[in-house]
């Protein structure tokens, strides 16, 4: 059996409120919190980037596990905002984490399902017995070109998910991927901001995918939505994860506790990753958590989670802490909109 | 071997636009030997004090390329140590002649800093500090401004008996022709300008200055001697230090100074102290024992170290770096050519009442290199 | 632009002070930053007394007029130091109040 050993994340302290980007632009604030679903973005420090952002959350999944870091022999970071257009993000992490040498490192690329696809392929190395236990992050600092329409849902986090056979916390029950060529949302080499192609990314893109995947694992696992306690989706806005979870027979109670998108925005690889951890944070031992990613271009990737009873331990550790979700969406600082710019490096 | 300062001579420091450093160092040099009536045949040794004609300029190498334009084919070197580079070189030259090396040598400090923007000679400057200290985005006036603030939380020192000594500098500076800067200050002229690092304001700081300092130094000569040149160093970063609250560089160099000139910090009648920032001349009194730990400040505030308004110790009467001007690898020469110009009574306007010892104390980073020399008029 | 084989040589030291806890000992609001941190101006530079008594400079991040006393506990975390166009970036110690 495989699953998760431990968990974490870290959300950048800074927030802007959608409000305040909207007059800058002289739109309408309300409709622009109405339509989105939003109220707030978090917004990453000056110096903040995915490998800054990868190592606080792998941290925090260290600190709630005895695992040393040396123990680590896969390491994948998904992101749409890798330092590099050249050089690994997941080897600075690694060595900055005290992982040593002795593993395989790769970055990963695929819009907001990066890190989850990271999950699958180290979900793999674990199930061959190739490696015990491997690490998969999922942290950006995702950009939006000023006036933009994502410019009000692109937000920064990271979350960390160490993977292995023993201690877990949640069992992978299964877990299967939809792809398609479907060209939504892309950014070109060299081009500074990204581009989507409008209603396009709606039904086509994620609705077809998020569906597909979790019609297909729901054929594999033999399961019903009346079977899972949480649903988690990615969540581009606060709309399409609640229309697709309807569509799909969840209920807004199986939801609600993974919406982390109405209070920090979309922190792209780490979306649907956040959303599991604040599900983790409360979840009972026995609880299932059917969990489906979304990246543009385009693929969703879904897992079917089962709780343990060793989550009573973490949560125990964890306490009413830092390291719970809710709580880190709650340690936050305002900015203003040319703040805002600065610190995402448009000024 | 006794060791004499024969010739001194500055030029003015400021901002020079129009002045290279070739031109500085002849009116130096040229001034130095003419005010001690030798030949440049005479001169044996060259000892030169710059800190950033290289990573500024370009240009290292500085002891041939000064013994070449001043037409002295000497041995010649370059002595850097920050902020200290000029007491340094006179500290290699002193030990030179005590030796038995040369007879009679020359020491140049020369700083051209005016070519180049402030943000790059602030961060020239940062050479002088640690690379954690670099990482930190530290600069100079923020490693000063973290020891002022130390001082006033242990002390009580307040923000106007730090801009004390800024008024008091430039009142002796306004006295100076040769300084940078002729006009005077009230404290709350310096308290009010713009804030540079917390609690550290523009005018509390030394100023980035173009100019060049030279003395001649002979064996056993009558007239001026020098009778302690002593060095100590120090961590280079703030955070590796023992304490916060004083430079112990400045202590030991100061301890063993007094210690081989068989005098005491009482007997002092005149000091040029490293007062790069107000804080610095405050740390100054205390390490060089004229006033205890933490009681400098209020010392200040009173006139006791101003000219004309004490009988006893009067401190930076050029108008120190801040109102002097603070040319880095110029400054510690010209402490001494102060020195000595007061104990000839040749001061003119500035000059101290029957003043027979005198000390001149050069610091390098934030104390990283302290170097005291005790003269006296023999 | 630091080089990259410095920038190596100092991940191990970077490495062994990230997530240390200490206080301020010593602090000042850098307003005039030398060239390379002209964008991040106004910040803090701290001088910081780990638990286990040694004591580093760092900047301060994350802050509030609120943070800069004598004695404000902090976390040692890493951030980029500065940007570099075209260079390898710098990463490093830098400090957050608890």
């Amino acid at each position: 059996m495989i699953g998760i050993v431990s968990y974490g994340s870290y959300i950048p302290r800074y927030r802007i409120k959608l409000s305040d980007i909207a007059a800058a632009w002289k739109k309408i604030p309300e409709e622009v919190v109405e339509s989105l679903g939003i109220a707030e973005k978090s917004v990453p420090g000056i110096d903040e980037d995915a490998v800054t952002i990868a190592i606080e959350a792998a941290r925090n999944a260290f600190e709630s596990s005895a695992l040393n870091p040396e123990s680590i022999e896969a390491l994948f970071v998904g992101s749409e905002s890798h330092p590099y257009a050249v050089n690994p993000t997941s080897t600075i992490v690694g060595e900055l984490l005290g992982i040593g040498n002795n593993y395989l490192a790769a970055d990963l690329e695929f819009a907001c399902k990066a890190g989850t696809a990271g999950i699958q392929a180290i979900a793999g190395l674990i199930e061959a017995k190739h490696i015990h236990y491997g690490l998969a992050i999922g942290a950006d600092t995702a950009q939006s070109k000023p006036h933009d329409a994502l410019e009000y849902t692109s937000a920064a986090a990271g979350v960390a998910y160490i993977l292995g056979s023993n201690y877990l916390i949640a069992n992978l029950l299964a877990y299967t991927s939809y792809s398609s060529d479907t060209p939504d949302f892309w950014r070109r080499d060299g081009i500074r901001y990204p581009s989507h192609a409008g209603r396009f990314t709606g039904e086509p893109a994620y609705f077809a995918h998020v569906m597909g995947a979790s019609q297909l694992l729901m054929k594999k696992a033999k399961i019903h939505p009346s079977d899972v306690a949480y649903c988690v989706f990615h969540m581009p806005n606060g709309k399409f994860p609640r229309e697709v979870a309807k569509r799909l027979g969840f209920t807004k109670e199986q939801l609600a506790p993974s919406l982390t998108v109405s209070a920090i925005g979309n922190p792209y690889s780490a979306s649907s990753m956040l959303g599991l951890a604040a599900v983790l944070d409360i979840a009972k031992p026995g609880e299932k958590i059917f969990m489906v990613s979304y990246g543009s271009g385009a693929g969703s990737d879904a897992f079917l989670w089962e709780v343990t009873e060793e989550i009573v331990n973490m949560q125990r550790l964890k306490g009413k802490g830092k390291s719970l979700v809710q709580n880190q969406i709650q340690e936050k600082t305002y900015v203003d909109y040319v703040q805002y710019l600065k610190q995402t490096h448009k000024l | 071997m006794n060791v004499s300062v024969v010739g001194a001579a500055t030029t003015k420091f400021g901002e020079l636009w129009g002045v290279s450093p070739r031109t500085l160092a002849h009116e130096a040099v040229e001034g130095a030997l003419a005010d001690a009536d030798i030949a440049k045949s005479n001169v044996q040794a060259l000892f030169v004090a710059n800190m950033l004609a290289g990573p500024l300029g370009g240009q290292q190498h500085l002891g041939p390329f000064f013994a070449e334009e001043l037409g002295l084919p000497v041995p010649a070197m370059t002595i850097e140590g920050a902020c200290a580079s000029g007491g340094l070189a006179v500290h290699a030259a002193v030990n030179s002649i005590r030796s038995g090396q040369y007879d009679t040598v020359v020491v140049l400090g020369v700083e051209k800093m005016t070519d180049h923007k402030p943000e790059d000679v602030a961060t020239a400057l940062m050479g002088a500090g640690s690379n954690e200290e670099r990482l930190a985005g530290a600069t100079f006036p923020g490693l000063y401004a973290i020891l002022a603030r130390a001082h006033m939380e242990k002390f009580g020192t307040t923000f106007e008996e730090l801009a004390t000594v800024a008024v008091k500098n430039h009142f002796h500076a306004s006295l100076n022709t040769n300084a940078q800067f002729h006009n005077t200050l009230t404290v709350e002229d310096v308290m009010k300008s713009s804030k540079i690092a917390d609690p550290l304001t523009l005018l509390e700081c030394s100023p980035i200055s173009d100019g060049a300092s030279a003395v001649v130094l002979t064996k056993n000569h009558k007239g001026i001697r020098i009778i302690a040149s002593e060095v100590a160093t120090d961590t280079i970063g703030l955070a590796q230090r023992e304490s916060l609250l004083e430079f112990e560089a400045t202590k030991e160099a100061a301890r063993r100074a007094y210690q081989k000139a068989g005098v005491t910090s009482k007997e002092i009648d005149v000091a040029e102290v490293h007062d790069c920032f107000t804080i610095a001349e405050i740390l100054a009194m205390e390490d060089l024992g004229f006033f205890p730990k933490g009681k400098a400040a209020a010392v200040i505030v009173r006139g006791e170290t101003t000219l004309g308004k004490t009988k006893k110790l009067v401190v930076n009467p050029s108008g120190g770096l801040k109102g002097c001007g603070h040319p880095v690898g110029a400054t510690g020469v010209k402490q001494i050519v102060e020195i000595v110009q007061q104990l000839r009574g040749t001061a003119g306007k500035r000059q101290v009442a029957k003043a027979r010892i005198g000390l001149a104390h050069n610091v390098g980073g934030s104390g990283a290199t302290a170097v005291v020399h005790i003269l006296k008029n023999i | 632009m630091i080089s990259p084989v410095k920038i190596w040589r100092n991940q191990k030291k970077i490495a062994s002070l990230v997530g240390k806890t200490g206080k301020i000992v010593a602090f000042t609001l850098i307003r005039v930053p030398p060239a390379d941190f002209s964008n991040q101006a106004p910040y803090p530079v701290v001088v910081i007394e780990l638990t286990d008594g040694k004591r580093i400079t760092a900047q301060l991040v994350d802050w509030d007029e609120s943070n800069l006393k004598m004695g404000q506990k902090v976390q040692t975390i890493i951030r980029k130091i500065f940007e570099t166009g075209d260079g390898v970036i710098p990463y490093g110690i830098k400090a957050k109040p608890l």
